[in-house]
């Protein structure tokens, strides 16, 4: 298992320096002249080599590609020239809030979608299994920002259940970080009314991203339920007069969740790159936003230190669900040792 | 069906009840919800509506454009005078004025800001890079400064209030690898503005504390306590916030919806002309459109009441390459409206006299204003039988393109507003010197009228500079290097508790002055 977990660990380590190289040479060779841009529509050519030579700009695309890769292994992200402050601070800022929409987000989606798999495969062609085909057809059908616009409409104009946007009232006090996790935070300093008030803030955003999320985990888990319902061991396990829930829930349900978990894996990868419709509609502080309006601004660094952290997190994400394979699938085990 | 249930729900939407603005003790709070982020608000590095909306809040100028009629009023200077040939201005202090922390404002802390800003050379820099040098500004004493100009410069005045007074001493005691203090400045004031720092949270929100002993005084009994500027990004999400009273001011609703909020209760929806001007630039040195009778062919050909359409009348056409609240405006006479007839005939005498030739026109990407004019245009060039064809793009692609002849499009759609209310903010975007930039994507070439401009600016007698100016207009006008446009009215969304507004065409396009604002509720 150790060996199987170092080969995976370096593999990683390979494609992040590989997504480094893709990255800057995409990002540094799309037209547009960042400095310009930073320095503001009426300024000096002067000026604009001025704010070119401080952030290295001005220097052969080799040095700054060694520059950059340098201070990476350092920590230093480089300088944001539309923020003007450390990219890493930047994403200390703004990585919490997504990471916590992601999470919590894809927690909803498998806590509701993989039980709403398994009953609708034990359940074909009942209510329960058209429940499922409704939500997973339409979880793929809907676009995100269309539903988060329309909960927005209903429960937040028009019912006033709750709030339309942001991560907190205006005038309720933020926890001091210790985790920059808004709500664990202020759990950790038992602010319970902080707490109450991120919740609310954060129930709409959760739920608009969690739908796509939830139609394809649920789609995955009841096919591969109806599947593996079909195999001989269950016809076998059920012959021998096991209870029928006993049958789903313990023995078919832990090979039908390797496609499932590979789904949860790939859908936590492109929910923390694909928020930014859902931070934009209910303004969330992410790094979706952050990304997108930097890459508008062809404000680099930024960019590429997004693309990093996500390609990290898929990576780790990734690495979480091949250790998790081994886990549900002993033969996988012996296969690595 | 889906339709129905829209329209209930806008209507619900409409009849929600409005709460009220925000209170901290016995403070009014006003929530202002704005589309743009502030991501710096060092007066040195740079400057854009929001931006700027909180340096004049945290910061005082020696002096300030006050009023519609944009008047430079006395602020941190009392008075000033200027010697005969114009190159020395010298400016005496008030004496009480206080930093935020109590320091006195003094001429050190004014030449200091000013040389701190011609050094870093960003930000308002490029103002008075060309005029004034770091040993120009001299302190005579304690509560007067003086500035030599290297040559005389009419607009000086007018550049003055966007240069702000910053507190070296607490500027420096931050400076960090000698940066002038640049990464502190980035999300911390300096100032003496009628406002201080409460909250800043990037890319969320920014809170703002009235300083009550403010030095200048208040206008109001009832001033704002406070504000507290919240990122919405969405104009849908702006409309709801101000509708349920979650915002007491927005500045981004569609033009549409300000039509539609100004008709609910508690809702009003100040409106003034503005300066912002928006025109079609045309190549003049690349393509069809570098020759002068096929861009006076497609100027006449343009339906500009089309303009107005877009904007549902809150907007008026330009009659002039200035708009109308510059000093020295003039109308031209006869400025160019549809008039195919006319269109035909200068057509016909261009290298294209059949048209037979296809045109870009560039816009940016998701501004569905300018989309409908690129589809106006498609119409109106189509009975010269020229095609055109519409690109959406980024900004970056946008100025990027319009940095060299080359590859600026033959039409770029521009908005554009003037730094100040002076004639040579507007006449110097058709300067060979603003080539390159996104407004200079014309490379409009005239040495007669680069000669007049040169001229103009270093006259500092208004009755020498108004008939050079005069002349300007007309001859830019007259060389047609873009479509002259409209001018967009200024619009918020207010709640109507709010007291004290102050239009001021300098301002930018969402930019509201803080400092005058009440809130008349309980």
């Amino acid at each position: 298992m150790k060996t199987y977990f170092a080969a995976r660990l370096a593999l990683v380590g390979v494609m992040l320096f590989g997504l480094l190289c893709i990255t800057f040479a995409i990002t540094y060779l799309v037209p547009g002249d960042p400095a310009r841009l930073a320095a503001g529509p009426d300024a000096t050519d002067d000026m604009v080599r001025t704010l070119r030579a401080q952030y290295g700009l001005d220097r052969p695309l080799a040095v700054q590609f060694t520059t950059y890769v340098g201070g990476l292994l350092h920590g230093d992200l480089g300088r944001s020239l539309r923020s003007r402050n450390d990219v890493r601070d930047d994403l200390v800022r703004f990585f919490p809030n997504t990471f916590e929409l992601v999470t919590l987000s894809l927690l909803l989606a498998v806590v509701l979608g993989v039980p709403l798999g398994m009953l609708a495969a034990a359940h074909r062609d009942t209510w329960i299994d058209h429940l499922a085909r409704v939500v997973s057809v339409s979880g793929v059908a809907v676009p995100a920002f269309w539903l988060g616009l329309m909960l927005q409409l209903l429960i937040a104009l028009d019912l006033g259940w709750l709030p339309l946007g942001g991560r907190l009232n205006l005038t309720t006090p933020p926890p001091a970080p210790i985790t920059h996790v808004l709500l664990l935070d202020a759990l950790l300093r038992g602010q319970w009314a902080t707490f109450a008030d991120a919740f609310r803030h954060a129930v709409l955003p959760v739920v608009t991203l969690c739908f796509p999320a939830l139609a394809s985990i649920l789609r995955v888990n009841r096919a591969e339920m109806i599947e593996t319902l079909r195999q001989d061991y269950v016809v076998s396990a059920r012959a021998q007069g096991i209870s029928n829930f006993r049958v789903v829930t313990k023995y078919a349900l832990r090979n039908a969740m390797i496609p499932t978990l590979t789904m949860i894996g790939l859908r936590y990868g492109w929910m923390l790159g694909g928020t930014l419709l859902v931070e934009s509609v209910f303004d969330w502080p992410g790094i979706g936003l952050y990304a997108v309006n930097s890459a508008l601004s062809s404000d680099f660094l930024p960019v590429m230190g997004v693309t990093l952290l996500i390609g990290v997190n898929f990576m780790l994400a990734n690495l979480l669900v091949d250790l998790g394979y081994a886990w549900l699938d002993p033969r996988l085990r012996r296969t690595a040792s | 069906m889906r339709a129905l249930i829209m329209l209930v729900l806008v209507v619900v939407t409409f009849v929600a009840p409005a709460a009220a603005f925000e209170r901290v003790g016995d403070k009014k709070i006003l929530v202002f919800a704005g589309r743009q982020e502030v991501p710096t608000i060092d007066p040195s590095i740079k400057y854009d509506w929001s931006i700027r909306m909180m340096q004049q809040s945290l910061y005082d100028a020696l002096v300030k454009y006050v009023g519609p009629s944009a008047e430079i009023v006395p602020w941190l200077a009392e008075k000033w005078d200027t010697s005969a040939d114009g190159k020395t201005w010298t400016f005496h202090l008030v004496k009480n004025a206080k930093f935020h922390n109590g320091d006195p404002v003094t001429a050190e802390a004014v030449r200091w800001s000013f040389a701190r800003t011609l050094k870093l050379n960003q930000g308002p820099s490029w103002m008075l890079s060309d005029f004034l040098k770091e040993d120009g500004i001299t302190v005579v004493d304690a509560t007067t400064i003086r500035f030599t100009l290297t040559q005389p410069f009419g607009p000086f005045l007018a550049v003055m209030p966007w240069w702000y007074v910053m507190n070296p001493k607490q500027v420096m005691a931050n400076e960090q690898n000698g940066d002038l203090g640049q990464k502190w400045l980035t999300t911390n004031a300096a100032g003496s503005g009628p406002f201080k720092i409460k909250r800043w949270e990037p890319g969320t929100l920014y809170e703002l504390e009235a300083v009550e002993t403010y030095w200048k005084g208040w206008p109001s009994k009832d001033h704002i306590g406070g504000v507290i500027y919240k990122l919405v990004r969405e104009a849908a999400a702006q409309r709801a916030a101000l509708i349920r009273g979650e915002a007491d001011i927005v500045e981004g609703l569609t033009a549409d919806d300000y039509d539609q909020v100004v008709k609910m209760p508690g809702i009003a929806v100040p409106e003034f002309p503005g300066m912002t001007t928006f025109g079609l630039k045309m190549n003049t040195q690349r393509g069809a459109t570098r020759d002068l009778n096929m861009r006076k062919a497609i100027a006449y050909a343009f339906d500009y009441d089309a303009f107005l359409k877009i904007y549902n009348g809150h907007a008026v056409l330009e009659d002039s390459p200035f708009p109308k609240a510059t000093r020295g405006y003039v109308a031209v006479p006869a400025m160019y409206r549809q008039d195919l007839a006319k269109a035909k005939e200068f057509l016909a005498r261009s290298p294209s006299p059949n048209g037979g030739v296809e045109l870009e026109y560039v816009y940016f990407d998701g501004l569905e204003e300018e989309r409908k004019m690129g589809l106006v245009l498609i119409d109106n060039l189509a009975k010269l039988n020229l095609k055109v064809k519409m690109t959406a793009t980024t900004w970056p692609n946008m100025v990027a393109r319009a940095s060299k002849v080359e590859t600026s499009p033959d039409f770029l759609a521009v908005f554009t507003t003037p730094t100040s209310t002076d004639p040579d903010a507007v006449a110097y975007q058709y300067h060979k010197n603003s080539w390159g930039k996104y407004y200079g994507s014309s490379f409009y070439s005239n040495d007669g009228v680069w000669a007049l401009i040169d001229k103009a600016r270093l006259l500092t007698k208004w009755t020498e500079r108004a008939p050079l100016y005069a002349e300007i207009q007309k001859k830019i006008a007259d060389d047609a290097p873009e479509i002259f446009g409209m001018l967009m009215n200024r619009r918020w969304g207010m709640r109507d508790h709010v007291k004290g507004f102050q239009f001021c065409p300098v301002r930018f396009t969402g930019e509201v002055d803080l400092y005058p604002l009440a809130i008349a509720a309980k």
